[in-house]
């Protein structure tokens, strides 16, 4: 071992001072000359023989310098890096060839980076703070399988509490808050947050203090709210003043005092959600007034809860000592005996989760479709490699004279070996390269596509160290996977065989060509199942958006005010409404304006029991709107009449139902004038309906149109509330948003800037997942078909080229060209045929696995299998056509004659 | 790679050991290792160029010798090898696996 590394170190020194070393061994030599001629000469010897003596023992001085340099070389570096400039040269000659093949691994590589990428953003990075893999996330579970992972403040004081195995327990929530500034008021993205979540997540702050149990107790700290805010919204609102501890901010109308700055890797316990504001949650009753969460009490699920477990406690010990303890948290916390014993009913218990990577809900939402979309990538990478694998094949055997000259000169098979391996090496490594070189791009691209502005979403796809070494295993599988068959392949056989034979081996063509088609047979196939995967997604995604959404979401924007912190209350507040809508609808291009509680598709549900004529009490979802809004937004209107703004909390209670709820609630008869109640608990309210509107979706656009009940805004039971106003415009929309805010300065001084966003974005923003695993699987379909194209024409074109002669002596015995053509032809054929046949079943097995992603489309589905088929078929045709083409348009004087 | 020493090729292991002997007075150059060994063979052993300086390198390479650069005795610039802790070792092995098969080849030869 010492002596390797002696040598290792000389070798190393040698190829450092190469020229000083040239220079030595010259002197060296030339030392020894003259020590010799001076010798010859003092033994009488005649100079002219001294001249020959030294060349005659001498020989060349350049072959003796070859000879102690090889000795002072690594053999095998140096080996491999002419290898290399070998292997470069010969992708030069046939730039066609590896231009494809860089391509298509950049393709391949790339879109698998690009997923891991952002797998690894959503799952994988653990939180940046101090050992993560304490930290666990909390839930509850009961007969229902899925996991909620939403507690309510008493149930999670009951967990905080139990401090055996955790030495922390904390919640967090998100909440958008209005800060009032110089220039109005501002919406920042927050979080309320419990006592123990900084002392949980172990981070120090860049200035000040961080929140502390003290400042969570009921009431709050008695010196004050403290707010900590991050290091981005030091610099933005504050200037990077260093003052800025003790200065205050007026949060949702109340009064906080900044007592910390975090540093901006610090990003809280949600790694999709960077907040910029901290608050304790102590202070979440004087932020959101009378409707506050903490004062629902156990009917409020609103916080996330984690844990930071004792450094020598396990998962499985939290696990098993927060559902041990269930029961008694229930009785401890909950004072509802009726409820609890509901719970106890359906073997209610928490849960405790690993939670290295923190907590965020887009995770229940995207990894299924992410990892659907990770699956299509390896397929396509697959493809891509045994498509190189092939067309390498059919070039190796093109290059079979060259190898077997190269044998017979004495290289070994290892060498060749190497030599063939270094070339799809060198095409892996320029694929992956160029692949990851885009990947930033396309993850950024695909984010946008698959979160849509749905949410304030800061997905971190950067290529981290696990993303590299992810791209590194993928090169070097691919590399493997499409250098080593080949190489194998080509090195192999006799040598004197191939040297003879030379170009008309058409028995060994014959037998070697099997590996190839089953190949591209393989390849096929998977291409099969790419392309009926896309046609499925592709048909689902467009019968939803036929489905329809029962209103049209064109030209519909809505502007969504933040008045629940605002002074106005009650019939003020309507005024304030009334007065907004007519200045709305006389700006330019707006053709209609209402207003809603509740938007479409806003991830928001308000439902109440009413009992039908025949005791069924049905659950029915409900919405509060002002006048005009079926009309803005286009919901037939069947019966009936519309509310009025006189319709109003001194008035009689008034409802519009929609077909599906009048059919429950008023069976077999006309429903206007009908009564009906709702019960919520012991209370009963009695409305007239006088109304009938079509069905419209409500939670999102997979769901069918729920029984809903409309009431007027006039007759809320709430002081205060947010309304969005919906508009209907002809189109460009965009100054809205000023305006509202000018009508509302006019109206009312220090109102929020309200939002807008546009009904369409809503509409298509609900199918994110499935609008992104439509295009994507479409694009890597499309690519797929391309793939298999270029290798059935690319191998197909090979073994033609290399069958020329036998072409020219069958035609010259007398065959016709277009049997020429279809021998050709046919050979691909087979393995179109045997490759479709396999991808059908294969499909038909792996389709199963979409299942859950499919609107009104079945798993096997006809026409999409069919026309994948098709597509197929005619790619494979396209394909196979133009080498039979050539082949029969072969000379077969010219053919034979240039053997 | 590298043949080991011990792979039976019996010119340059001799060699090897010829030349380690040779540097055991001291250190010398290529020229001045070739000219002892003529010497003391009496002129018997006739050291080739070509065969003896890939020796040096490679026992250079092996940590066998070690080499530096001085003025030889007519004031020329000359590479001067010398032995190395390893090579005094191997050189007591190679005396000792010498005498054994030279004895043992003359016990063969002098069988009636």
């Amino acid at each position: 071992m010492a002596q390797h590394l002696h040598a290792f170190v000389l070798r190393l020194k040698a190829l450092l001072l190469k020229r000083r070393m040239d220079r030595d061994m010259a002197d060296e030599l030339a030392f020894h000359q003259v020590m010799l001629r001076e010798k010859l000469l003092r033994q009488g010897v005649a100079p002219a023989e001294v001249d020959m003596e030294t060349r005659r023992r001498f020989g060349k001085a350049s072959r003796w310098h070859e000879r102690l340099r090889e000795l002072w070389q690594f053999q095998r570096f140096e080996n491999l890096l002419r290898d290399i400039s070998f292997s470069v040269r010969v992708l030069r000659k046939s730039p066609g060839f590896t231009v494809v093949a860089i391509l298509t691994l950049a393709l391949g590589v790339g879109a698998n980076t690009t997923v891991f990428s952002m797998i690894n953003g959503l799952l994988l990075r653990p939180l940046p703070v101090p050992a993560s893999n304490q930290l666990v996330v909390m839930g509850t579970q009961d007969s229902d399988p899925r996991i909620n992972y939403s507690l309510s403040e008493p149930l999670f004081r009951g967990l905080e509490r139990r401090r055996k195995v955790f030495t922390q327990v904390f919640a967090f929530n998100h909440s958008k808050m209005q800060v009032k500034g110089n220039n109005g008021t501002e919406n920042v993205e927050g979080q309320i947050v419990s006592g123990g979540f900084f002392p949980a997540l172990e981070t120090p702050p860049l200035l000040g203090r961080t929140l502390a149990l003290a400042d969570d107790v009921k009431g709050g700290n008695p010196s004050g709210f403290g707010v900590v805010i991050s290091e981005g919204f030091w610099q933005r609102w504050f200037n990077r003043a260093p003052n800025v501890i003790g200065q205050k901010l007026e949060i949702d109308n109340t009064l906080f005092t900044v007592v910390g700055v975090m540093p901006k890797r610090f990003i809280g316990a949600d790694p999709l959600d960077h907040p910029e504001l901290f608050v304790s949650m102590a202070t979440e009753p004087a932020i959101h007034g009378t409707r506050n969460l903490t004062a629902a009490g156990f009917h409020a699920w609103w916080l996330t809860v984690m844990a930071r477990m004792n450094p020598q406690a396990t998962l499985e010990q939290a696990n098993a000592d927060v559902s041990a303890n269930s029961n008694a948290i229930l009785h401890e916390v909950i004072p509802d005996a009726n409820w609890i014993a509901k719970r106890e009913q359906r073997h209610f218990r928490f849960i405790a989760e690993a939670g290295s990577t923190g907590f965020t809900y887009i995770r229940l939402f995207f990894t299924k479709p992410l990892m659907a979309v990770f699956a299509m990538c390896g397929g396509i990478l697959l493809l891509a490699c045994l498509n190189l694998a092939s067309l390498l094949m059919a070039r190796g055997t093109a290059r079979q004279k060259e190898l077997a000259t190269r044998l017979a000169m004495g290289a070994t098979r290892r060498r060749l070996m190497q030599q063939l391996l270094v070339e799809s090496f060198l095409i892996a490594v320029t694929g992956t390269a160029a692949g990851l070189a885009i990947s930033p791009l396309v993850s950024q691209a695909i984010s946008a596509l698959l979160l849509g502005g749905q949410y304030e979403v800061h997905l971190d796809t950067s290529l981290d160290l696990r993303v590299f070494a992810f791209a590194a295993l993928a090169a070097i599988g691919a590399a493997l996977l499409v250098g080593l068959i080949p190489a194998l392949r080509a090195t192999s056989g006799t040598l004197s065989a191939q040297m003879k034979h030379g170009q008309h081996t058409t028995l060994a063509y014959e037998r070697q060509a099997v590996l190839p088609r089953v190949m591209m047979a393989l390849e096929v196939s998977l291409a099969l199942m790419l392309v009926v995967g896309a046609g499925l997604l592709a048909s689902s995604l467009v019968r939803l958006y036929k489905s329809g959404a029962g209103f049209d979401p064109h030209g519909v924007e809505n502007i969504a005010f933040s008045m629940d912190q605002q002074p106005l209350k009650g019939d003020a507040l309507m005024q304030f409404y009334r007065r907004m809508g007519e200045g709305l609808s006389h700006q330019p291009g707006v053709k209609d304006v209402s207003f809603a509680w509740i938007i479409p598709f806003a991830h928001m549900v308000w439902d109440e029991d009413f009992p039908a004529p025949d005791g069924k009490v049905h659950n029915i979802y409900q919405n509060s709107v002002a006048p005009a809004y079926f009309q803005t937004m286009r919901i037939p209107f069947f019966s009936g009449r519309d509310f009025r703004w006189g319709d109003s909390a001194s008035t009689e209670r008034k409802i519009i139902l929609n077909e599906t709820a009048a059919k429950l609630l008023v069976p077999d008869r006309n429903a206007i004038g009908q009564y009906i109640t709702k019960k919520d608990g012991e209370k009963t309210t009695r409305y007239e309906v006088i109304g009938v509107v079509g069905d419209a979706k409500y939670e999102d656009l997979r769901s069918a149109a729920p029984p809903t009940a409309y009431v007027p805004m006039g007759q809320d039971d709430q002081e205060t509330r947010s309304y969005n106003a919906v508009v209907r415009t002809d189109g460009a929309a965009t100054p809205l948003v000023g305006a509202a805010h000018a009508l509302g300065e006019q109206i009312e001084r220090g109102i929020p800037m309200p939002e807008m966003t546009s009904m369409e974005t809503i509409v298509r923003d609900s199918m994110s997942a499935e609008r992104m695993m439509a295009l994507l699987s479409v694009f890597f379909a499309v690519c797929a078909l391309i793939v298999t194209a270029v290798g059935l024409y690319g191998t197909l074109a090979y073994a033609t080229e290399r069958r020329t002669s036998e072409i020219g002596i069958r035609m010259a015995l007398g065959a016709r060209r277009t049997q020429v053509a279809g021998m050709v032809f046919r050979q691909n054929a087979a393995v179109a045929l045997a490759g479709t046949a396999s991808g059908l079943v294969a499909a038909l097995l792996a389709s199963r696995a979409l299942a859950s992603f499919l609107y009104g489309t079945s798993t096997h589905d006809p026409w999409v299998f069919a026309g994948s088929i098709a597509a197929l078929a005619l790619i494979a045709s396209a394909a196979s056509l133009l080498p039979a083409v050539r082949a029969a348009g072969i000379e077969p004087m010219r053919a034979i004659r240039c053997e | 790679m590298e043949r080991s020493i011990d792979s039976g090729d019996l010119i340059q292991g001799t060699l090897e050991m010829l030349v380690l002997k040779a540097l055991l007075r001291g250190p010398l150059h290529g020229y001045g290792v070739a000219e002892w060994i003529e010497q003391t063979s009496q002129q018997v052993l006739k050291v080739e160029e070509g065969a003896l300086y890939p020796a040096l390198h490679r026992m250079e390479l092996r940590g066998l010798l070690k080499a530096k650069w001085g003025a030889s005795e007519n004031n020329r610039r000359a590479k001067f090898y010398e032995l190395t802790s390893e090579g005094h070792q191997r050189l007591n092995a190679e005396t000792q696996r010498w005498a054994r098969l030279s004895s043992a080849v003359a016990f063969v030869m002098q069988a009636s």
